[in-house]
């Protein structure tokens, strides 16, 4: 069995963010461009399919599809996954609940060779996910405090005018010197993200391929992270998004990750 | 057996639905070959196909899992693990058929979760998915929110597997004279008088998991009732027969697990006190070189990462209250498992080292392997099972059948 240890939803990559068509002012600062990226309104719940597939330098691919429910409940958000593929990993679920609060995420895998649910540490942020280039933290919430922003410049790539925000963890132990990311200017989605190692060299770039309005939301629907010193890299593709359906609170429960779809 | 053609009928009746709405399969086909250290003698030659054919609905769901291994000589041995059906009502489900059943906070220990016997025909050294054997079963479940209670009843008794006297992990018993067994009494009746029943609450929440269970079960180890004959004509005893019978006693337990994260390491626990055991013993006033008493099996166990390495650590410990000398058994044994997993080459190299460390006797059992997947599907593993320490020692008393081994393994 593969190692499962997922670190919360992948439904809002990274930085997908709520629609604003209003044009702010050219005084934001850098961590208010990232805060308002960050603050975005995802609905109530959401239901997707996703297709992760890594690609390495050869161009051979390897497969992963899961199908996602998340559903905010005031001060938690819980989400619960199901692997559908590859073989081995077939039935396996993962639930997951994060606190608004300091208190750390809450997690379990439920492994059907075994017919067991284990709880598992969320301390594991700087794993990758799936033996993909996207780590946890990569796919989490990361917190806007976690690091010190600062607007570098603005400038225009793909025809779209963008913030360009310098991030650095606060944490010195990060496994990112830095970040540097790029914020359309009128609707403060994330465009690209170029990630920095220990030694300061440009260790991978997120670029963001699609991101579509659903339900009055804007979700990103195709991403692409590639590590620019391995030269290998995954795509991210999600289909059949739904939001706002109104899913049971007994989703997120440990007779449905048991049970299965 | 009336719950026999109850099962055979649900799963007529949903078979029939399944087929027609096309099952879901999957599964994998493997081979397995081992060698011995010692001689080179092939320990194992198997190769396996394992059909998982699932069909789930809303309101009912239809498990069946054959599995057939093939060994050399062209000998089969077709099983079915489990064959099941699940009926989802709004507020409890209802399986019912040949289930495995897991329970437990444990990792290759078998403390609370006693309600699936094991296959110990290869010792320890399946896998733990197939190292449970499936029973009869109807299973309740009852959910409160996060809250599950469970109540398992096994309509008859099935006893843990035991290696045959051919196989290289069957250990012969020592006796002064060779005994003569009385088998008479060493299977359960299938009756409902006999039939054995467990219970479980079952909770996850933000702080802690944990469960609370009960079981009016079978001890899934014959107690040996020995009979001697002794003549006393030369003036001291001289024991001239030994008659053995093997005879399975009803045993009761209870007991619970948990599990929490405390700063980035999950501590687990779990333990479970049983009565009405039986241990062999030397006392001469013991009726049929048996006593019985309470026993107490207990474990904490801790997992955490350093670095990219991911540890799992066990300590279990058994004892056995009211103690006293002419006991055969130790009064308390004290095991440790470890596991380090290491990840690399976008998780497709997989290195890993479990062991089970016997500290009352200083024996172990080492299990490093090697894993590479070609593909998501065709994976190579390459093992060994390395058996130290005491001869005396659970693990120490196989040191002769330390091994290297292969895996093929395709999965679909």
């Amino acid at each position: 069995m593969k190692t499962l240890l997922i670190k919360s939803v992948l439904i809002a990559i990274v930085f997908a963010i709520g629609f604003s068509s209003e044009v702010f002012s050219q005084s934001l600062t850098g961590k208010q461009i990232v805060e308002k990226a960050y603050n975005r309104s995802t609905g109530d719940d959401q239901t997707s399919d996703l297709t992760m597939t890594l690609i390495n330098k050869n161009g051979a691919q390897r497969v992963r599809k899961i199908k996602q429910f998340t559903k905010d409940l005031g001060e938690v958000e819980k989400s619960i996954m199901f692997f559908l593929s590859p073989a081995d990993v077939k039935n396996t679920s993962f639930m997951s609940w994060s606190y608004d609060s300091d208190q750390s995420d809450d997690q379990w895998i439920y492994l059907p060779a075994l017919k067991k649910i284990k709880r598992i540490s969320s301390d594991s942020k700087n794993d990758y996910f799936m033996g993909s280039d996207f780590t946890y933290d990569d796919l989490g919430d990361r917190k806007l405090e976690d690091d010190t922003h600062k607007l570098l410049r603005e400038e225009t790539i793909d025809g779209k005018a963008c913030y360009v925000v310098e991030s650095v963890s606060k944490d010195k132990d990060y496994m990112y010197s830095k970040t540097i990311t790029w914020i359309i200017k009128d609707n403060f989605i994330g465009n690209k993200k170029e990630f920095y190692d220990e030694d300061e060299e440009l260790l991978k770039v997120l670029t963001i391929k699609k991101y579509e309005e659903i339900s009055g939301f804007w979700i990103i629907t195709n991403s692409e992270m590639k590590n620019v010193q391995k030269n290998h890299k995954t795509t991210i593709v999600l289909n059949n998004v739904q939001i706002n359906t109104g899913i049971s609170a007994s989703k997120f429960t440990e007779r449905i990750m048991m049970r299965g779809l | 057996m009336k719950i026999n053609r109850l099962i055979l009928i649900l799963l007529l009746v949903t078979g029939q639905y399944s087929m027609a709405q096309n099952p879901d399969i999957s599964g994998f086909v493997r081979n397995y070959t081992g060698a011995l250290y010692d001689n080179g003698d092939f320990s194992i030659l198997q190769n396996t196909l394992n059909l998982d054919l699932t069909k789930s609905g809303d309101k009912i769901a239809l498990k069946a899992n054959p599995i057939l291994y093939h060994y050399n000589a062209d000998s089969l041995d077709l099983r079915l693990r489990e064959l099941y059906v699940d009926l989802y009502f709004k507020n409890f489900d209802l399986r019912i058929g040949k289930q495995q059943v897991v329970w437990g906070k444990a990792d290759g220990v078998f403390i609370t979760d006693v309600v699936s016997p094991l296959n110990l025909t290869e010792f320890l050294l399946p896998d733990f998915d197939e190292i449970r054997t499936g029973v009869n079963a109807v299973k309740f479940d009852y959910y409160l929110g996060n809250n599950t209670f469970e109540v398992i009843w096994l309509p008859n008794f099935t006893p843990t597997e035991k290696p045959g006297a051919s196989s290289i992990w069957y250990i012969q018993p020592e006796f002064l004279i060779t005994p003569t067994f009385d088998w008479s009494r060493a299977e359960v009746k299938p009756c409902l008088e006999n039939s054995e029943m467990f219970i479980k609450y079952s909770t996850l929440t933000s702080k802690i998991d944990f469960e609370l269970m009960g079981g009016y079960t079978w001890d899934d180890y014959p107690a040996m009732h020995i009979y001697k004959q002794v003549d006393m004509s030369s003036g001291s005893p001289v024991l001239t027969g030994l008659n053995i019978t093997p005879e399975h006693h009803r045993l009761y337990l209870g007991g619970g697990s948990f599990s929490t994260e405390i700063k980035g390491i999950v501590l687990r626990g779990e333990a479970a006190y049983y009565t009405g055991k039986y241990f062999q013993t030397e006392d001469p006033l013991a009726i049929d070189a048996l006593v019985e008493k309470d026993y107490l099996h207990y474990l904490v166990g801790l997992d955490f990462s350093i670095k990219d390495i991911k540890f799992s650590t066990q300590l279990i410990q058994e004892a056995i209250t009211a103690y006293d000398e002419y006991i055969l058994k130790e009064e308390m044994g004290t095991t440790m498992t470890l596991l380090a997993r290491y990840d690399l080459l976008r998780e497709t190299l997989h290195l890993e080292l479990f062991s089970y460390i016997g500290l009352t006797n200083e024996d172990a059992l080492i299990r490093p392997k090697i894993t590479y997947d070609f593909d998501d599907s065709f994976s190579i593993l390459v093992g060994s099972n390395i058996f130290i320490g005491d001869n005396e020692g659970r693990f120490g008393q196989y040191k002769n059948n330390s091994m290297g081994y292969v895996k093929l393994k395709y999965s679909f």
